[in-house]
């Protein structure tokens, strides 16, 4: 990575680093009930504390003229302070701003909030029974107004459905009546939460109108139109800066506690930051907790003739991007599978949790818990090897999967038989070591779609020092973005990498870019940079063909300089020929976009312009008396087209086993009446180095010629659906929700009627 | 965080001295790992806190002339975990400080706090407790001795007075033919804290009879918890399946456990009678057992 040196010496400076003089610190008052009416809010007592110089309440926004006070991505609800109600517990009540950090806190204590409790409700299916109380009262007239929408959006009215998701393919009935043995089984995940290293921080000022505002974001440019909005403002008047970040994982995609920041700088006229406690982290974005249920339909040959999901996304307190997590989960949760009759309900639902939203994987970790079991269920009750019915079953190039879509460049099957090959698959599946114990494998395979339709830019300039400088609006979050995009350009413009400048994101600098998400970034902005970059290249040539008097294809570009193939004497520097052509710099500008979109209702259309493939292997080792499952080998193949750079691939493969570990094993969050019971790192455990598998192996499956292939997210999906097919094959019984807990599985061991102490 | 004064005293007497002045107004801070978190969770409001980290004589680990290993209140588990001194004498005792937590926390958290804030989910108590290990307190008003398996009585509390400042721990020597073992079992990350832990001690007599057995099982009640009618029954009979069985049996019919994240009381039932039983094999295979092993 071209910046290894700064990370491990601690010389970065992370959003947590930003500061200004005269910077005031944020800390907000949180909600303690899951639902209620706002009473009465007392903030006398706080703005008693030395040095609090604000606290900013819903009345205190609501006052405030011009500014619109409700934000989301998706669906606007989302108040940027409480107005009338609490919708979870965490949610924001009241703002502090204060000269110190320990001042606005103690401040933030102090406030009391009287609420007048309201009936909750936490369960997605609970909460679309009729009696359960509404969250929020979508209008038909303006049902989705947010600026992230780049898809139909269904809110059901009057429930608390905010987006209902389907495909509708062939004709389901008829694709039961044609099946021999019909299957129905329901899954359930928990909502896990990211634990991103560095919390969620930004720093805001306001100079003459405009608003800058620093952040680790995966959005810059949302980010910018949302505050935009939220102050009335044209976007030209907003700027969001990005340094790098310590991570996110998905934690950081769409405004989070950009608006709070903003609204205390509005407010107090002072540079204002906001960086969130670990337990603050917890009640601010999730993961979906899901509910899906599948029935499928089988011939005794092993074909799928059918099948129909219901799958429920348990979206908390506001919508985020829920909608959209729901539509790709619906999409995702048919498999890479040839199907000809499908029909998926997919539910967006409010409840009074936390807010979920992004997370690496977005939907398909859940969607293949649910349908990659499923698909061993039926392999089982169909008497298959579970390798064969899958490979029976898969999409092959050229063939078209439910949206309607015909799909190219098609590698699930050789990602599966290559995970398979890579744990023994042909060896026992299941045996015995005596004492209890039993080792199983377990295989899965998934398809994940890119954010379609979208649109990267990008800008490479070289100045009168020859350096060269790229301009994008990727954002650094830890996986190598700056490396890879430098390396895109280095490659065209025959530099060595290490000398090329990235600049970090900047929405008054760097050009648009939908957003660092959906793995699509090293694709996406990477194509730009090499178009810019090529673009460039031209241009360089250009200039020395007249310069030296020779036809453009007799040159070369070698170590900074252009110069006529084989003749090192001739070479001209970079830097010449920028003051050749009488400008400071040479900058030329690459656009890369991709097209497509669903129907809503039907689920017809592109749903992704290429797809992420990949499969996951496992074999695992279960005691039987205690319920215990330990992870011997864990191998994921990828489809990665091209590899653009070996080490920072594969360690996105390493880091989404380890990832989907932590959600086969044990990572979930724990609710009592809405309260979260395990906010801290003590009590919610995410995977250490001890907990890493005996064997972690991957690969990448390549091809010469092909697109680059995102795969920051692609292996993870794969291993907890794996891990559960394995178990199941050990102990001969299903654990249908996540995670595998000893005392689930023993549960399960014990339900079929096995092992007593 | 609230406001309060640090002081960082050199000598035990001068940690005394502060104790009996500022009594529940005071904080003691060890490798300080526990305290902060409260302290940061708005649950503790001291004006007072008393590092002992430049006490120097509370650091020590030695072995004393009867051969007891003494364990100084600071010793750091890191320290009890590495020292060639206590993985020869007890190796045991290397043994479990060596599961606790992570090698981050071991190397700042210390035996005194490990005991003194009397989490029910914590490692080294039950087998101190096994082991007769006896805790030293000592304050103004003099110095006493405590069993281990007495010091902590319910949920972060123990018997120590506010003016008492623990010094060490002394644990006695195992004789070659005994065998002990502590077995810690996680249900989430290996950075976890126990589900639970037991710690089992074996004695044989010169019959190849059971002389004395210790179980104590930790981290499933605010308390560890050992059961002397059991452990009364089977002294003088064979340590063979049966009686391993039984014994296990009968803690998990006897022992009423809580519920937490890490396992409900139903399933921690379930585990006290695999745990124990695993432990006696192994603290069996361990002991110099001559026959009775049917
Ligand atoms: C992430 C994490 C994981 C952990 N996992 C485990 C685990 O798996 N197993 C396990 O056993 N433990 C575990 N612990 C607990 C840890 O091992 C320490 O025992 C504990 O945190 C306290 O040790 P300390 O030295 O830091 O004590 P401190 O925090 O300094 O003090 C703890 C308490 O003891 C009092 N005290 C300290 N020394 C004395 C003394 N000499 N006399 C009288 N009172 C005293 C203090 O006043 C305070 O009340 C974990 C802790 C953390 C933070």
């Amino acid at each position: 990575m071209i910046d290894a040196v700064e990370r491990v010496t601690g010389r970065i400076r992370f959003s947590q680093d930003a500061s200004l003089p005269g910077m005031l610190h944020a800390a907000a008052v949180r909600s303690v009930v899951p639902h209620g009416r706002i009473a009465r809010i007392d903030t006398a007592a706080a703005l008693e504390v030395p040095g609090v110089v604000a606290v900013v309440t819903g009345e205190d926004l609501r006052r405030l003229p011009g500014l619109r006070p409700v934000y989301g991505p998706q669906i606007e609800d989302q108040p940027v302070v409480a107005l009338d109600c609490v919708r979870y517990v965490g949610d924001i009540v009241a703002l502090v701003a204060a000269e110190t950090l320990q001042a606005a806190q103690e401040a933030a204590a102090l406030v009391a909030v009287e609420c007048e409790e309201l009936p909750a409700v936490f369960d997605p299916l609970e909460a679309l029974e009729p009696s359960a109380p509404l969250l929020h009262e979508l209008e038909p007239e303006r049902p989705h107004e947010g600026t992230a929408l780049y898809f139909g959006i269904r809110p059901q009215f009057g429930t608390n459905c905010c987006n209902l998701f389907r495909i509708r393919r062939g004709d389901v009935a008829r694709g039961f009546a044609e099946a021999d043995l019909v299957i129905e089984e329901t899954f359930r995940t928990p909502a896990i939460q990211h634990v991103a290293m560095e919390p969620h921080a930004a720093l805001a000022l306001w100079e003459d109108g405009r608003l800058t505002v620093w952040s680790g974001t995966q959005t810059p440019f949302n980010t910018r139109q949302i505050l935009a909005e939220i102050f009335g403002l044209p976007v030209e008047r907003v700027r969001v800066i990005v340094p790098p970040m310590g991570g996110s994982y998905g934690c950081k995609v769409f405004p989070r506690i950009e608006p709070q920041a903003a609204l205390l700088a509005y407010v107090t006229g002072r540079p204002v930051k906001f960086v969130l406690r670990r337990d603050e982290e917890f009640v601010t974005l999730t993961r979906h907790a899901t509910v899906v249920t599948i029935r499928l339909g089988l011939t005794r040959d092993g074909r799928i003739t059918a099948k129909e999901v219901r799958a429920y996304w348990n979206t908390g307190a506001y919508a985020d991007c829920g909608p959209d997590v729901a539509r790709k989960g619906g999409f995702g949760i048919v498999g890479p599978y040839r199907i000809p009759h499908v029909a998926v309900d997919s539910r967006c639902v409010y409840t009074n949790l936390p807010p979920a939203g992004a997370f690496r994987g977005y939907a398909v970790t859940q969607a293949a818990w649910a349908s990659e079991s499923m698909m061993d269920i039926a392999a089982d009750a169909l008497g298959l090897d579970p390798l064969e019915f899958r490979l029976r079953n898969l999409l092959r190039d050229g063939e078209t999967f439910a949206t309607g879509e015909t799909l190219h460049d098609v590698h699930f099957a050789e990602c599966l038989e290559r995970a398979a090959a890579a744990i023994g698959w042909e060896g026992p599946w299941r045996h015995e070591l005596g004492d209890g114990r039993v080792r199983a494998k377990g295989l899965a395979v998934v398809l994940k779609g890119m954010t379609t339709p979208s649109r990267s830019e990008a800008k490479v300039g070289i100045d009168r020092s020859g350096r060269v400088t790229v301009y994008s609006s990727t954002v650094e979050l830890g996986q190598g973005a700056r490396t890879v995009l430098a390396q895109l350009a280095a490659e065209a413009l025959g530099v060595p990498y290490q000398e090329i400048r990235v600049v970090d994101p900047d929405t008054a600098r760097t050009p648009f870019d939908n957003r660092t998400t959906s793995s699509r970034s090293t694709y996406m902005m990477g194509n730009a940079v090499r178009q810019a970059a090529l673009a460039l290249r031209e241009r360089l040539l250009r200039i020395a063909a007249e310069r030296l008097e020779v036809e453009q294809a007799d040159l070369e570009l070698m170590d900074g300089s252009v110069r006529v193939a084989g003749a090192p004497a001739s070479a001209l520097k970079f830097g010449e020929l920028v003051e050749a052509s009488r400008q400071e710099a040479l900058v030329e500008h690459g656009e890369f976009r991709n097209q497509g979109g669903l129907d809503p209702d039907t689920g017809q259309g592109i749903a992704s312009s290429h797809w992420h493939q990949g499969a996951g292997a496992v074999e695992v080792e279960v005691d039987t008396r205690t319920g215990k499952v330990t992870i011997l080998h864990a191998h994921a193949s990828v489809y990665a087209g091209q590899v653009v750079n070996r080490h920072t691939a594969e360690l996105q493969n390493l880091g989404n086993i380890v990832f989907g570990l932590g959600s086969a094993l044990f990572e979930e969050l724990v609710y009592e009446q809405g309260q979260l019971v395990n906010p801290n790192l003590s009590d919610y455990l995410i995977p250490s180095f001890l907990d890493l598998p005996e064997r972690m192996t991957h690969d990448l499956v390549e091809r010469p010629g092909a697109e680059i292939h995102g795969l920051g997210e692609t292996a993870l999906p794969t291993i907890p659906a794996a891990v559960g097919n394995a178990v199941a094959r050990a102990i001969g019984a299903r654990v249908t929700e996540l995670p595998l807990t000893p005392e689930r599985v023993l549960r399960a061991i014990r339900a079929r009627g096995g092992e007593r102490g | 965080m609230a406001e309060f004064a640090v002081v960082e005293p050199g000598s035990v007497a001068e940690v005394l001295d502060l104790l009996a002045r500022y009594g529940e107004e005071a904080k003691l801070v060890a490798g300080g790992t526990w305290v902060t978190l409260v302290l940061r969770q708005g649950l503790l409001w001291p004006s007072l806190l008393v590092s002992l980290r430049r006490v120097s004589e509370l650091a020590g680990i030695a072995v004393d002339e009867a051969g007891n290993l003494r364990l100084g209140a600071m010793a750091r588990l890191r320290s009890v975990e590495t020292l060639p001194l206590v993985r020869e004498r007890l190796p045991v005792v290397a043994e479990t400080c060596r599961q606790v937590a992570n090698v981050r926390v071991r190397h700042q958290a210390t035996v005194g706090g490990n005991l003194c804030d009397a989490d029910y989910a914590s490692d080294p108590p039950a087998l101190l407790a096994a082991l007769g290990a006896r805790v030293v307190a000592v304050s103004q008003r003099g110095r006493r001795e405590i069993a281990a398996r007495d010091f902590i009585v319910g949920h972060y509390q123990t018997v120590l007075e506010p003016d008492e400042l623990v010094t060490e721990v002394v644990v006695p020597a195992l004789p070659p033919e005994v065998g002990a073992v502590y077995l810690k079992y996680r249900t989430r990350s290996h950075e976890d804290r126990p589900c639970l832990g037991v710690a089992a001690v074996v004695v044989p007599d010169r019959d190849g009879r059971l002389a004395r057995a210790e179980v104590v099982v930790g981290a499933v009640a605010e308390r560890p918890q050992r059961l002397p009618e059991v452990l009364e029954g089977v002294a003088g009979r064979a340590l063979d399946d049966a009686t391993i069985a039984e014994i296990a049996e009968r803690y998990a019919a006897g022992i009423e456990p809580l519920s937490d994240l890490r396992g409900s009381a139903w399933y921690r039932t379930e585990m006290i009678r695999v745990f124990v039983e695993r432990a006696l094999r192994v603290a069996r295979q361990r002991a110099r057992w001559e026959g009775g092993r049917s």
